[in-house]
């Protein structure tokens, strides 16, 4: 029972840090990136390539992370601009298509190039006792750098300047712009900032199983779902839902069976959803 | 401004607008519901692309720039639906009006002296206040952005009378300290009281300019919007 919530929070955790990059687009213009998946999968497949081709894993997942925060900014400085350039419903519906377009179009390239392509992150080092529960050394890592991250984010975003300018944002746009704030340079930043941690949770999440190339539609989803429990735009909400799903997940798992976690999942959603509208922790 | 046009949908609302504001001047724009007051200051400050005529601030052209960038260059607005950070506290919302710099101690020293009532409330959360603390707020906000010129767009909207004038008061006072201002109000005696010079807009054109005596006492605007058969 102790081990399978353990393993629970390690999976919460990394479900966490990934909602946490699609929240916060969604927070900030009302846009939910369906192609955030497929930025992960390209992540990973540029791990993969930098790795294979003799790199130490460090600098392998380094150049994974900052692949797929370029093709986040690519998108954002491209198909993105004309976008934010409408508002409203407009612009809502309009995000979803020209992400979903993206989304097949990241998909197609990769499977064209390599349908087998997968990643896998070895970390050496044997179990190690929490709570005296064996944990493998690579759940350990994954937490840790997924804490860490999470952790810089919330700094970043409460108690910097440029964290502030953000939220403002995501508050009131036309507040934002009357002191001075561009609304589309922070919209930047925050895509860039989104598609490092799907970056960052492909090379997590491959420690503990292989990430492949056609699992680009499963991460969005498990992103959405973590982004709708956890409020939209919320931060803290993404990670306490994280951990909400996670466990639910593994427990499922554990006393039912693996076919049926997807399911669960999402009747954990739309229970939340049925009994606070606004996600956990939603404006 | 000269000869500025502006609406939405290619559709004009305020057209041929020439206006002039000299340092340290308070101007006022009054009208009636609809007249184009709103649009006209969203016109200026970029929220509304010009559709003709430029902008011009100490010879610098900001017809095409972009609202952040009329509002680093020294144009604050203050819209009458305030636009605040609701869920940030009163501090987190000045601090960033001064953004992206550190707070100007003086300019926090004249806010707080506007309105000490904002130095009692630092740590309240901007949603949950009264109309007219969120009123005070939005002009502190919009002092800290250190402007050359602030634009009041009715800065009496939903106050009760007492309040207004207490709002008109503190405008006074900010007048007195050399600050100049741009000011839309529907009721025209408050405005007329504090500015030095007024333009009355119809329809989306200045029907009238003149100093405010000079309006006080025109038979026309005494008529229409001072209620004096
Ligand atoms: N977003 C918009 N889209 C289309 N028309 C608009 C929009 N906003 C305002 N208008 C129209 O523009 C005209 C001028 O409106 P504006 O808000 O500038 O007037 P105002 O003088 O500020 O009035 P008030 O004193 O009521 O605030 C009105 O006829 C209004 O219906
Ligand atoms: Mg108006």
């Amino acid at each position: 029972m102790k081990a399978v919530l353990l393993d629970g929070i390690v999976l919460g955790l990394g479900f966490g840090l990934l909602g946490v990059g699609l929240t916060l687009v969604y927070g900030l213009g009302g846009v939910l990136n369906l192609a955030y998946g497929e930025l992960a999968v390209l992540g990973a497949m540029v791990v993969s390539l930098v790795k294979d081709a003799g790199a130490p894993l460090a600098l392998a997942a380094v150049a994974g992370v900052a692949a797929a925060m370029a093709a986040a900014v690519l998108l954002d400085l491209t198909v993105m601009r004309p976008v934010y350039r409408q508002s409203g419903e407009h612009r809502v519906l309009l995000g979803l298509l020209v992400t979903l377009g993206v989304a097949f179009l990241i998909e197609g390239l990769l499977n064209w190039r390599d349908p087998l392509g997968a990643l896998t992150v070895d970390i050496g080092g044997g179990p190690i006792g929490i709570f005296g529960v064996p944990m493998p050394m690579s759940s350990i890592w994954a937490s840790a750098i997924t804490l860490g991250a999470g952790a810089i984010l919330v700094v970043f975003l409460g108690a910097t300047t440029f964290g502030r300018a953000i939220r403002s944002v995501m508050q009131d746009e036309v507040g934002a712009r009357l002191v001075g704030i561009s609304p589309s340079f922070t919209r930047t930043v925050i895509f860039a900032l989104s598609g490092a941690l799907a970056g960052l949770v492909a090379v997590t999440s491959a420690m503990s199983s292989p990430l492949t190339v056609t699992q680009g539609f499963d991460l969005t989803s498990f992103a959405l779902i973590v982004t709708v429990v956890g409020g939209l735009g919320s931060v803290t909400g993404a990670f306490l839902a994280g951990l909400l799903l996670g466990i639910v997940d593994t427990l499922s798992a554990y006393y039912v069976g693996q076919y049926i976690t997807s399911v669960v999942l999402l009747g954990a959603a739309g229970l939340t959803i049925l009994i606070r509208p606004r996600g956990l922790l939603g404006r | 401004m000269k000869g500025a046009a502006a609406g939405y949908l290619g559709q004009k609302v305020v057209e041929d607008i020439d206006l002039e504001v000299r340092t340290g001047e308070a101007v006022a724009i009054v009208g009636s519901n609809g007249a184009g007051k709103t649009t006209l200051f969203r016109a200026i400050v970029g929220l509304l692309p010009c559709m003709a005529g430029r902008v011009i601030l100490d010879g610098v052209d900001l017809t095409r720039r972009r609202a952040h960038r009329v509002a680093r260059a020294g144009v604050a607005y203050v819209p009458a639906e305030r636009h605040l950070f609701p869920a940030m506290t009163v501090k987190t919302n000045l601090m960033l009006g001064a953004y992206p710099h550190r707070p100007n101690r003086e300019t926090l020293e004249l806010v707080f002296d506007l309105f000490p009532r904002l130095k009692e409330r630092l740590g309240q959360q901007a949603g949950t206040m009264s109309g007219g603390e969120q009123q005070m707020l939005a002009v502190g906000r919009a002092l800290m952005t250190q402007p050359k010129l602030l634009m009041l767009d009715e800065p009496t909207t939903g106050l009760a009378p007492k309040v207004a004038k207490a709002a008109f008061e503190a405008v006074e006072r900010l007048k007195a300290t050399g600050m100049t201002l741009l000011i839309a109000e529907q009721q025209v005696p408050l405005a007329l009281s504090v500015a030095d010079r007024a333009y009355v807009l119809e329809n989306g054109r200045v029907r009238m300019e003149g100093t405010a005596e000079e309006l006080e006492h025109n038979p026309e605007v005494r008529r229409a919007y001072l209620g004096v058969a």
